[in-house]
């Protein structure tokens, strides 16, 4: 037996029949095109679109915990209420020794500071942070290196600076190296940094300064004063079940009501990316709807077309068998011209998808980078792949269909 | 003998089954041109397709040159219509999107014979035909009678041991039909065994043996 496959004459056979009917070629073309350009189009919009907002939390971890202090709301302990409550140095030691589930944790203090460098200045957030802060807070280093353990220990006068400072105070230069003064104190600036996300604490990275909080704290006489602390847990564990723990521990180290529900604040942000990562869910599954009723309908257009050609072709089916053509003959002469139309087509579907998408991506480029609609290599071979298999399928039915028939019934067909 | 039939019957199920053929007995020789005459609907086009394996029949048997066709399957009936028999039709049956030269050639493009030894085995037919200067036109740019000639010769470039014509003149003016005679005639001059169906007794006359079929049944 021939196989169909390597034989030039199938393949000769299948291009004339093709060229010579134009209009139903181009049609069935199209409705393939246009599925599979839909469907490229719907999987890189949805994926562009989950980029566009996973991008807003990019660099900031998800279990993380924030405590930070309140008034208090009743009197305790000879001490009226509204007091204000001042974390320290000992609640942070406290916390650490008592949850060994932390794995990252890092002292934060705060201050409004004003950079000088030469005649530049620069109204900027100054932060204190310790040396796991920037696990929790993945900044995007531009230049230099982030605070380390070792700067924070040796109260170093180094300074990491947001990258819209660097350009106030330095324009295009380089900034690490050169000395800056912050609340007259020089600092040595061993780094630039910025941020994708549009999570902060206070001001965003890129409008901040970031210093040990060690030096921080002698440099301005901030005591042992810990404005807000910051903890990651190892995985596994979820930052919400450790809240009692953590106001227990506060709250026997100061005059506070144990009580009292506003004298410290304990802010769990896993509980906020849960609703994200279901609005991320939902649009996945809407995307999948969507995406299997393009397929569903693109595949019923692509059987419909086929069963009509098969019916339209009846007659001359009759002819082929009349003078000898096999079932098998047919079947793969049918098969093989929806195949080879169903490649095509796919392919400039895909094609025109990626187009309009790399376009996309272009057009939503802006500084902190492209948002990622385009398909992947093998997202494209799946949909091709898809479309094949499917639109060959749903080309069988009608092909075989037309095998039941008897060839005279076939060629009485008219 | 190419032709054997044994009592054959056939009917066609329905809520009043109808029976198109009643205990056909009918042998054809090599060589023979024979023309099966009869009224519409008397059963002579259900025995021609009978013949050319188009269609089954259901009890009896019939040999084609020494082959039983019965019950058969798809494939090895589509060979024995590529090896041995050559159809011409009333209506043509010529694929419209095929020129001439491509329709001719199309049967042995289900033998697996290569494009180029086709279409020049076609070109021979057709110059036989007297029709290859019309190699390229499509059926839409040939007269009835071109079409049959093209017709003819696809049936013929399978050298087939028989030609089975459906009222092969039956779409076409009394002209053209008498060329087109002398076309099968000159056939069977060359030894070609050649059934023609037909209800023009016209036609009948330029055969050498008539059969005549009536209500099912060959008139003695």
């Amino acid at each position: 037996m021939r196989n169909p496959i390597f034989d030039i004459e199938n393949w000769r056979e299948i291009g004339t029949t093709l060229a010579q009917n134009k209009t139903r070629t181009f049609m069935t073309a199209f409705g393939i095109f246009w599925g599979t350009a839909i469907l490229a189009l719907l999987i890189g919009g949805s994926s562009g679109l989950k980029h566009f907002m996973s991008r807003n939390f990019e660099g900031f971890a998800t279990n993380v915990a924030m405590v930070f202090p309140g008034r208090t709301t009743m009197p305790y302990a000879g001490f009226n209420k509204g007091m204000e409550l001042k974390l320290n140095l000992q609640d942070v030691v406290n916390i650490r020794r008592a949850l060994p589930q932390i794995e990252n944790s890092s002292a934060v203090n705060f201050l409004w500071a004003n950079a000088l460098y030469g005649q530049k200045k620069s109204n900027a957030q100054l932060t204190g942070v310790e040396s796991g802060y920037d696990k929790i807070f993945v900044p995007i280093i531009k230049e230099g290196r982030f605070i380390n353990e070792s700067d924070n220990s040796n109260n170093r006068k180094v300074c990491v600076i947001g990258k819209k400072v660097a350009e106030e105070l330095f324009g295009s230069g380089s900034p690490v190296g050169k000395e800056v003064s912050i609340n007259d104190i020089y600092y040595k600036v061993i780094g630039v940094a910025a941020q994708t996300s549009e999570i902060s604490i206070g001001s965003q990275l890129d409008e901040s300064i970031v210093i040990p909080y060690n030096t921080m704290r002698n440099s301005y006489n901030m005591g042992s004063d810990v404005n807000i602390f910051l903890m990651t847990f190892k995985s596994g564990y979820a930052p919400g079940d450790y809240e009692k723990t953590v106001h227990r521990l506060i709250v026997n180290n100061h005059p506070i009501s144990p009580d009292d529900p506003g004298a410290m604040h304990y802010f769990d942000v896993s509980e906020q990316f849960k609703m994200v990562d279901n609005v991320f869910l939902g649009i996945s599954l809407l995307a999948l709807f969507v995406g299997v009723g393009t397929l569903l309908s693109g595949i019923i257009g692509v059987g419909n077309i086929m069963w009509i050609i098969v019916r339209e072709r009846t007659h001359e089916i009759g002819i082929r068998r009349a003078i000898g053509a096999k079932p098998r003959d047919i079947i793969i002469q049918i098969l093989s011209e929806s195949m080879v139309l169903t490649t095509i087509a796919g392919i400039a579907g895909i094609c025109f998808a990626a187009i309009i998408l790399g376009l996309a991506e272009h057009l939503t480029a802006d500084e902190k980078g492209t948002i990622a609609f385009q398909l992947s290599f093998t997202e494209a071979i799946y949909i091709l792949v898809t479309f094949l298999v499917l639109g060959t399928a749903a080309g069988l039915i009608p092909a075989i269909k037309a095998m039941k028939i008897k060839p005279i019934e076939a060629l009485n067909d008219k | 003998m190419i032709i054997d039939l044994k009592d054959i019957n056939k009917s066609y199920p329905g809520v009043v089954p109808l029976h198109v053929l009643k205990d056909i007995n009918l042998t054809i020789d090599k060589g023979e041109l024979v023309a099966i005459m009869g009224a519409s609907g008397s059963g002579k086009s259900t025995l021609l397709n009978i013949l050319g394996i188009l269609d089954n029949y259901d009890s009896g048997e019939y040999y084609l040159d020494g082959v039983l066709i019965k019950n058969l399957s798809e494939n090895k009936a589509a060979d024995l219509r590529n090896y041995m028999i050559g159809f011409v039709f009333q209506s043509f049956n010529l694929i419209n999107y095929k020129n001439a030269l491509e329709n001719v050639a199309l049967p042995l493009f289900y033998r697996g014979v290569s494009r180029k030894k086709r279409n020049m085995l076609a070109m021979e037919q057709l110059e036989r035909m007297g029709m290859a200067d019309r190699a390229t036109h499509l059926p839409s740019e040939l007269s009835g009678g071109q079409k049959q000639r093209v017709a003819i010769a696809r049936s013929l470039i399978t050298k087939p041991s028989i030609i089975l014509a459906d009222e092969p003149t039956g779409a076409l003016d009394s002209k053209t039909s008498r060329e087109v005679m002398q076309v099968f005639r000159d056939l069977n001059e060359e030894g070609m065994t050649i059934v023609i169906v037909t209800h023009d007794p016209g036609v009948g006359e330029q055969t050498n043996r008539i059969i005549r079929i009536t209500d099912g049944r060959i008139l003695p």
